[in-house]
């Protein structure tokens, strides 16, 4: 099974509401990671201002963020290589990775069921 | 008192800073300790004055109060208690990712709502821990959790998010990520607090207007949440025999009693206690046990020195505002102190001097700006109403942000946009077009975001510094709105307090959260005192002289300037008070 690590940049909460926008990307890609879980993907989430330890020892991670700074995440590793950086993956990058057909998400994303526990 | 009849196990006070919450919660501790119950006096107050009321150093072990029979004191330093979260968070990485990044980790854990969980986690074994309370009969908090934190804790979906998945969904459960305790704890702590067997809350405010409608949020906010046991104690008021006794008394008697006649309605239902001001210093037992029994109204008063006040001016501090003939002023400080008042004394003056002067305000009741309105030619007044602009911005972000989560996501979203932190930046978003103006008049403001906002707002602060730099070295022109407040010519922060302890630290707080942001406030003003005003009663004359000691302490270890407002015999409204407000001298004919 692929491993798809996303390390997200310190944001103070992942829909940003504190921030000046909340920022959309983030919100959709919540529901997506729940997608790709249900389609037997393996995701974890790092945040930077909870996890930093997550960060610091993985030396990717590490050598990233010295290069490219925090205003550079997120960045996603799938089986500990670099998959994409800068941006969050859209549901048919996560398809790719995890190896399913985005046909397999034809249900939709929102609704009650495409979220978390009902 | 009605509050001390047949107090149940956990009793909370509650009220903003400077209304004397340690003070009666002090007082409470000691009637029941001399009643012969064993008693916890718990603070979490940063300026936390438990020690120096008893004489005996406490911090943060259970000290016993051997003076009085079973007491016992216990200190929470809730902003030790943030720092040593930060510190469990930061420190195994500390050295090893780059150092701006750390930074950036310590900004996004340094806001309010860190320092207030992380003090709710600290007195949460208190509640629930049996270990360590069976000891006693009663434990006297002199503070409480805010609605927000509660309900936060109370959203099942809150901690599926954080603490068992771990993938972070709220802004401000957050801090409790890191936090040690089990979920079920911290149910247990609330359920608690929503007991009226076990709780009592009691809402402490003076007879001001403002004090008392905030009261009346906090008392709304916390009985939704199942706190129905409340009680109200209006402290510090003014005796009817001092108002015989000089212009000055009579005025704040007949103030004080006109908010009290005007006390909102769901404050009325309420048990309450009147506690008049006293004519000695709240400190050692002997004083704090005469804090809730009646006193002879002059027992040991004020030796009745005449107050020697050498203090500058609003009006001489706007000698120096108006020199740049441009710029922003913005007044900040805690709710309360006169913002809005001072900010309208700041633009009447520099309006009288012929300078174009834009004033725009939150003020709730709206009656100031109405006064001002086209009374002054070249002064013109706008206000922006926190509630509406909030309330659109919540609107926005959940239509479109939050359209796509589910019942639970959703609900999530609301409390995250119910924090602090969503008003404050909704209402300087609103502000900020009219800040652009501040290129060619002055525009003064009755707010300012804080610091915390500021850098978490200007997040790629980094980044602007970098383009800045950059296009520097280019000869290139470039300036963020960051870096307009970071400008000392073009922004000027006023920090508002008052002459007494709590609000003085309330506003050096924070001043160190703007230098933070590299923001230093230009200069303070302590708004109505007392002792500018050179009273004749021996209680004001009292009150007068301790104000003496904040006033040293802000001008030689606060302020870079500073200066002092006199409390006004009328409310400062409309153009001629303002500008006695300022002290400004009328030039003889």
């Amino acid at each position: 099974m692929k491993t798809i690590q996303i390390f997200d940049p310190a944001l103070c909460c992942s829909t940003g509401v504190c921030g000046v926008d909340v920022d959309q990307a983030l919100v959709s890609f919540s529901a997506d990671v729940d997608w790709a879980k249900q389609n037997g993907a393996h995701i974890e989430r790092f945040n930077l201002a909870q996890q930093p330890v997550a960060f610091a020892e993985n030396s990717t991670v590490k050598g990233f963020l010295e290069r490219s700074g925090q205003e550079a995440l997120p960045l996603i590793l799938v089986d500990g290589e670099v998959a994409l950086a800068g941006r969050y993956p859209s549901r048919a990058e996560l398809a790719r990775w995890v190896g399913v057909l985005e046909a397999a998400s034809a249900t939709e994303q929102g609704g009650c069921c495409g979220g978390k526990s009902c | 008192m009605k509050f001390l009849d047949q107090p149940p196990r956990f009793l909370f006070f509650t009220g903003k800073g400077g209304v004397g919450k340690t003070s009666i919660a002090c007082a409470t501790a000691i009637q029941l300790a001399e009643a012969g119950r064993r008693v916890l006096l718990v603070s979490t107050d940063p300026a936390s004055n438990v020690g120096q009321v008893f004489g005996v150093a406490i911090g943060d072990k259970i000290t016993a109060i051997t003076a009085v029979g079973a007491l016992f004191a216990l200190e929470i330093d809730p902003q030790a208690a943030a720092q040593a979260y930060r510190d469990r968070i930061v420190g195994p990485v500390r050295g090893k990712l780059p150092e701006a990044v750390v930074k950036g980790i310590e900004e996004q854990l340094s806001g309010a709502c860190t320092t207030e969980i992380a003090a709710f986690d600290e007195f949460t074994a208190l509640l629930t821990d049996t270990a360590i309370t069976a000891d006693y009969d009663h434990i006297v908090f002199d503070t409480a959790p805010t609605g927000h934190t509660i309900r936060l804790l109370q959203l099942p979906v809150a901690w599926s998010g954080f603490l068992e998945a771990g993938t972070g969904d709220a802004s401000c459960l957050g801090p409790l990520a890191g936090l040690e305790k089990q979920r079920a704890q911290y149910q247990a702590a609330v359920e608690a607090l929503a007991d009226g067997q076990r709780t009592r809350l009691i809402l402490v405010a003076r007879a001001q207007d403002s004090a008392l409608r905030e009261a009346a949020r906090t008392h709304a906010e916390l009985a939704a949440i199942g706190l129905n046991q409340q009680f109200l104690v209006i402290n510090g008021l003014l005796p009817k025999e001092e108002a015989a006794l000089d212009a000055l008394a009579a005025a704040i008697y007949e103030r004080e009693q006109a908010a009290l006649a005007a006390t909102p309605d769901a404050l009325r239902a309420l048990p309450c206690d009147h506690v008049p001001l006293k004519p000695f210093n709240l400190v050692g037992l002997a004083a704090l046990r005469q804090l809730l029994i009646g006193t002879p109204p002059h027992g040991n008063a004020a030796d009745g020195e005449p107050i020697e006040l050498r203090a500058p001016s609003l009006s001489e501090l706007v000698d120096d505002i108006a020199e740049d003939g441009h710029g922003l002023v913005m007044l900040m400080g805690k709710g309360g102190v006169g913002k809005t008042t001072l900010a309208a004394a700041v633009a009447v003056e520099l309006a009288h001097r012929g300078l174009p002067v834009h004033l725009t305000t939150s003020d709730p009741a709206a009656h100031l700006s109405e006064t001002l309105h086209g009374s002054l030619a070249n002064l013109t007044v706008s206000r922006i109403d926190p509630h509406a602009e909030t309330e659109r911005y919540r609107r926005e972000v959940l239509a479109t942000k939050g359209a796509k989560l589910d019942a639970q996501g959703r609900s999530l979203l609301e409390e995250d946009l119910r924090s602090p932190c969503t008003e404050e930046i909704a209402v300087f978003q609103a502000f900020s077009r009219i800040i652009r103006e501040a290129g060619e008049k002055f525009v003064v403001m009755d707010t300012a975001p804080t610091g915390h906002t500021l850098l978490l707002l200007d997040a790629t602060g980094a980044y602007h510094r970098e383009v800045a730099r950059m296009l520097d070295a280019k000869g290139g022109h470039y300036t963020t709105p960051m870096m307009q407040l970071q400008d000392s010519r073009r922004t000027k922060v006023l920090l508002v307090t008052l002459a007494e302890t709590t609000p003085v630290l309330e506003a050096a707080s924070l001043q160190a959260d703007l230098r933070r942001a590299g923001i230093e406030p230009w200069a303070w003003v302590i708004n109505n005192s007392i002792a500018a005003a050179h009273p004749h009663s021996p209680l004001l004359l009292q009150r007068a002289h301790n104000e003496l000691r904040e006033v040293t302490a802000v001008a030689t270890l606060h302020a870079r300037r500073y200066a002092v407002v006199p409390l006004l015999k009328e409310e400062p409204v409309g153009v001629p008070r303002l500008l006695e407000l300022a002290g400004h001298v009328t030039e003889p004919a």
